[in-house]
């Protein structure tokens, strides 16, 4: 299922991608095509992303590279899958009750979960908001546990 | 064919019971007409297939001769309107042979029907019959005739076969002889028009090769003949390149519903005629546009070699398969961007009306506003309780506030005594008011505030406004 979507391994396509999007929310998987729950959050998105062509982009970042280690270390990213929003080169958080508002840590339940989160991070973007609340009820945000270590 | 009207007619006067006339009259029409098909029952071939002893047939095998002996020589005349006539008349005569055959072949067929009844229904091709029954002839053991190169294997076994269970007998010798002579003739009138069709064809390439290359030679031969040329042809106008050859056939009386396509020698060709019927009305039409443009490009000798004729043929199909083409499949359509169109608001006096009920009162507003230099009035008294703000006020004639408002007198007479008070057992406030008092109520007609019915229900100079006589 990954093969439709784009696979980013350099830290220049990262940037370039970010950079380009304009008025559309940008997904960042950063993840591997092996891991069982990266391959469920890949299905997920490869069959929304044309429903949200208009709005959003998806894009794949394998975390296994030198280059992206460099951004797997700036935003903290220790589960995989986690999922990155941004709008117009801007970081988007979003509050989904998990202790990291950063990002989005596992796989989506359904389809529907990830567009809404897509739009009403668009819709927070577009107000001018920095910080969205997630529209996903809380039964279907996956739990993790974050160890604080050496901090 | 006025012979064919007329022998309608003749058979309408022919209801009589007088037979003898009957019998008359058909002789008679017998001994007119060789394409009369009441001649089957003559026995003589001659009778019967007049054609090869005609003039026409004879002068134009002739020059057919002729042509194709020019041909070979080298010197090919192109473009001579004796020539183009000379076509077609082949044409023409390509088409009496084939009815004429057809005519031989029931001849052979009913001679042959004493032998061999079945072979009629398991051979249908009127040539092949007739190189079958040559073959067979007289023999009764089938298995000895080699029917081969003649028929497609499995006719072969068929025929074989049921020869085997046939009902025929052996044929005297005289009909044998009569039906191996038609057989004879059917095959030298099928290589006669196989001829004159080679020399058609090989002439459309010469006179008109990308014409023929699109609708084929012999409908292009057609064309040719009926414009007058070739010339002729390439001057028309697609449209009417598209009717050429079409025979109108409506008849009086009969309805116009039915007459499709106006297409004429052009419904011939193999392209039309493999279009499907939905379509054929386009490819007809597409037909005439591109032959016209070939045959413009004969007419001034633009491409001896054909291949603008094969380009436009190849460009027809192509178009022809786009329109067979289904439509796109349907792909689901991506989300709307999430944009929240903002509501509409409206404006108007209702509205306005409708808000009022919501909005902050007048007397609310008036409780809300105080005068200046005077203490308002308030519910308990004194200070205490729910102010009054200008509501009430001796100055303002609009609202009053009702006695249901002011506190029950007892109560207020017993905060007066515990708050302390002046010597006079009232409290003095600007409205003064007493046990007994009530309140003073000001006329609202004096103050010009009552308005519609109102004022002219009670009013003291209205007068009646319904009379009723008892």
């Amino acid at each position: 299922m990954s093969y439709l979507l784009k696979t980013l391994t350099k830290k220049e396509e990262i940037d370039r991608i970010i950079r380009d999007t304009i008025d559309e929310v940008l997904v960042l998987r950063f993840g591997r095509c092996s891991d069982d729950v990266c391959l469920q959050h890949d299905e997920i998105l490869a069959k929304s992303v044309r429903d949200v062509s208009k709005f959003a982009k998806v894009a794949l970042v394998d975390v296994d590279s030198e280059e992206v280690q460099v951004y797997v270390k700036y935003f903290d990213i220790t589960l995989f899958p986690s999922t990155i929003f941004f709008f117009n080169a801007h970081h988007m958080k979003l509050d989904s009750g998990t202790a990291d508002h950063t990002k989005w840590v596992g796989a989506f339940h359904i389809k529907q979960d990830f567009i809404d989160v897509v739009e009403a991070i668009y819709r927070g973007a577009m107000k001018g908001k920095l910080i969205v609340q997630c529209p996903v009820p809380p039964e279907r945000i996956p739990k993790y546990q974050l160890l604080y270590k050496d901090v | 064919m006025a012979t064919l009207e007329d022998s309608f007619y003749a058979d309408l006067d022919e209801l009589s019971d007088n037979e003898a006339e009957l019998d008359a009259r058909t002789e008679e029409e017998d001994n007119i007409d060789m394409e009369d098909l009441e001649t089957l029952n003559l026995d003589d071939l001659s009778r019967v297939s007049k054609l090869q002893e005609t003039h026409r047939y004879a002068d134009i095998m002739h020059k057919l001769e002729k042509a194709l002996g020019k041909d070979s020589d080298g010197g090919a005349e192109m473009g001579t309107v004796l020539e183009d006539k000379l076509i077609v008349d082949c044409n023409q005569l390509s088409a009496d042979i084939e009815n004429e055959i057809v005519i031989v072949h029931n001849f052979i067929r009913d001679k042959y029907r004493l032998k061999y009844p079945e072979l009629e229904s398991l051979v249908h091709d009127p040539i092949d019959y007739a190189r079958v029954v040559k073959k067979i002839a007289n023999e009764t053991d089938i298995t000895l005739v080699d029917m081969e190169g003649l028929l497609q294997p499995a006719t072969v076994i068929a025929v074989s076969v049921t020869a085997l269970t046939t009902k025929g007998k052996p044929l005297p010798d005289s009909i044998l002889r009569k039906t191996l002579d038609a057989c004879d003739h059917a095959i030298v009138l099928d290589s006669a028009r196989k001829k004159v069709l080679e020399f058609v064809e090989s002439k459309m390439g010469s006179i008109a090769p990308n014409l023929a290359a699109i609708v084929g030679s012999a409908v292009a031969a057609k064309l040719m003949g009926t414009a007058g040329g070739l010339s002729a042809l390439a001057n028309m106008p697609a449209c009417n390149v598209l009717v050429l050859g079409h025979n109108r056939k409506n008849r009086v009386g009969f309805s116009t519903a039915m007459s499709q396509s106006r297409a004429g020698y052009l419904e011939q060709t193999e392209i039309f005629q493999s279009t499907p019927p939905e379509l054929r009305m386009r490819a007809s039409r597409l037909l005439a546009s591109k032959s016209t443009l070939a045959a413009r490009v004969d007419a001034t000798r633009g491409d001896p070699s054909g291949t603008n004729g094969k380009a436009l043929r190849e460009e027809i199909r192509k178009n022809i398969d786009k329109w067979q083409e289904p439509p796109p499949a349907r792909q689901p359509k991506p989300l709307h961007v999430p944009y929240s169109v903002p509501k509409k608001r409206r404006g108007g006096r209702r509205l306005r009306k409708m808000k009022e009920r919501y909005q902050v009162t007048d007397m609310r507003k008036l409780a809300n506003r105080m005068a200046f230099g005077t203490p308002e009035e308030s519910s308990l008294g004194d200070g205490l309780g729910i102010g009054y703000g200008m509501l009430g006020q001796a100055g303002s004639n609009r609202l009053r506030v009702s006695s249901k408002l002011k506190v029950n007198a007892k109560v207020a007479k017993k905060r007066q005594f515990t708050g302390g008070s002046t010597t006079s057992g009232l409290m003095t406030s600007s409205l003064a008011f007493t046990l007994v008092q009530g309140i003073e109520l000001c006329n609202p007609q004096a103050l010009g505030l009552v308005s519609g019915i109102q004022s002219t229900y009670f009013s003291e100079s209205g007068t009646f406004s319904k009379l009723k006589k008892i």
